[in-house]
């Protein structure tokens, strides 16, 4: 007897009776039926995304799509044993300090370009222009995304722009970063009034004697007076046949004013509040996370760029060095890490140099020692107006506060 | 109001003489970094943005 080719079903082959063919009809019939009750119903599936789980064995059900950006997971509380869950993974976010935690410096207020502000995040400015980042604290429970408290926000209060642009931003280390990929530029933004703009640039810088910098624009999009998340599409160009120079990055702007660089968001004046800030490869924004997913990576992760030794009080730095003239001293700093590269800068605030039995003496100057600094060695001269020994132990002490000392090897 | 100097510093080791600049941010803070660095910086800040043609969205 013939059978059908998948699934073997008894057929009448060509030369039986048609007498037999009730009977043949009813045995195919038969058979098909048992097939059928073992596949899933197409009604199974209820929308678009929908997926087929099962509640039991043998017994299908729909289950939904998650939300953009969620992967699936095990979860045995659900009747699939299915759910779709937020996508937390550290490390996908590649900026860091997305959720303003981390501030070394203490900013308070910044009113100018090219200054920094949260760790990480420095200002960006031109024309005619007046505004005032500050740090701004949430209320316990007022966060703007479930699941994730954050503590401090930034916000931008644009006073006048006139031919203007006025963002912060951020360099990513290594131009390399998200070459040649389709990226999602995320964060919760609200305005204090009205329905202003903003947008998102990414700028591949080729560093010092590399090839000229390239911005690409993303999509204006106004923003509301309540916390929102918008995510901003972008390509990022290929660097096929360009030439990478030392200390090249990946900047990425947030523009709230711009007549100059061609957002098209336009002079604009309002408040502007920021918080949870996120880059990542792909297509969506998944759940925010910052880039390291701790308090002490996320420090770290700021420390290989700027890292601050302060003193709540007048007592010394743990820092000491040796002086070699009656006016300056060379002092080798421990590193709470190492750092990207050499110290290129260093700040600093009212600190003197002790001996444990002599007056402190004020530090007039300090210098980077540049011959015996690198990324994980940094050694400082610091000029007194007179009164050291030398050879003598000197230790670095505070004075008058704020008392600070900053080593920066930014971009 | 913000105030820069220069200074010379000598490497015990080698002799050389390196230039600093030291800005003196007119409310007790500085900050320095060797004059090349300045310099790189004052050129940066001359041209702060590149508007290039190419324009992806």
């Amino acid at each position: 007897m013939a059978t059908s080719p998948n699934y073997g079903w008894l057929e009448p082959d060509n030369t039986d009776l048609v007498k037999n063919g009730a009977l043949s009809i009813r045995t195919l019939g038969n058979a098909i039926d048992t097939t059928m009750a073992t596949m899933t119903p197409k009604s199974t599936y209820t929308a678009k995304g929908s997926i087929a789980a099962a509640t039991a064995a043998s017994t299908p059900a729909n289950l939904s799509v998650g939300n953009n950006g969620e992967t699936l997971v095990a979860d045995s509380s659900t009747s699939t044993g299915l759910s779709y869950q937020a996508n937390w993974a550290a490390g996908k976010n590649k900026i860091i300090n997305g959720d303003y935690r981390i501030n070394q410096r203490g900013f308070s207020s910044v009113t100018a370009n090219d200054t920094y502000t949260f760790d990480r995040w420095r200002t960006l400015s031109g024309g005619t222009v007046t505004y005032a980042f500050t740090p701004q604290t949430f209320t316990p429970g007022t966060a703007p995304v479930a699941g994730y408290e954050g503590s401090t926000f930034l916000q931008c209060a644009i006073s006048a722009a006139t031919s203007s642009y006025i963002g912060i931003s951020q360099r990513i280390e290594d131009v390399r970063t998200f070459a040649n990929q389709s990226i999602v530029v995320s964060f919760w933004a609200k305005a204090a009034s009205g329905t202003p703009s903003v947008d998102v640039v990414v700028n591949q810088d080729f560093g010092s004697g590399g090839s000229g910098s390239v911005n690409t624009i993303g999509t204006k999009q106004a923003i509301s007076t309540s916390w929102t998340r918008y995510s901003f599409k972008i390509t990022v160009p290929s660097i096929s046949g360009k030439t990478i120079g030392t200390s090249s990055f990946t900047n990425v702007y947030l523009l709230f004013s711009d007549a100059i660089i061609g957002s098209g968001v336009g002079d604009q004046t309002g408040t502007f509040q920021i918080w949870g800030f996120q880059a990542e490869a792909g297509s969506v924004a998944t759940a925010f996370q910052t880039a390291t997913g701790t308090l002490q990576g996320e420090l770290s992760a700021c420390q290989r760029y700027y890292q601050r030794f302060t003193n709540i009080g007048t007592g010394d730095y743990n820092q000491n060095g040796i002086a070699y003239s009656g006016t300056k001293a060379l002092i080798p700093l421990k590193l709470t890490t190492s750092m990207r590269s050499a110290v290129t800068a260093i700040d600093y605030s009212s600190l003197r140099l002790f001996d444990y039995v002599n007056a402190a003496l004020l530090i007039t100057n300090l210098i980077i020692n540049t011959a015996t600094s690198d990324s994980s060695v940094v050694c400082v001269e610091a000029t007194v107006a007179s009164g050291l020994t030398q050879y003598r132990t000197y230790v670095i002490l505070g004075n008058t506060l704020p008392s600070y000392l900053g080593l920066s090897a930014e971009l | 109001m913000e105030n820069v100097t220069f200074i010379e510093s000598e490497n015990l080791l080698t002799n050389e003489i390196t230039e600093h600049a030291i800005i003196d941010r007119g409310n007790g803070e500085f900050t320095s970094m060797p004059k090349s660095e300045y310099d790189r910086r004052q050129a940066e800040q001359s041209t702060p943005i590149v508007i290039n043609e190419a324009k992806t969205k």
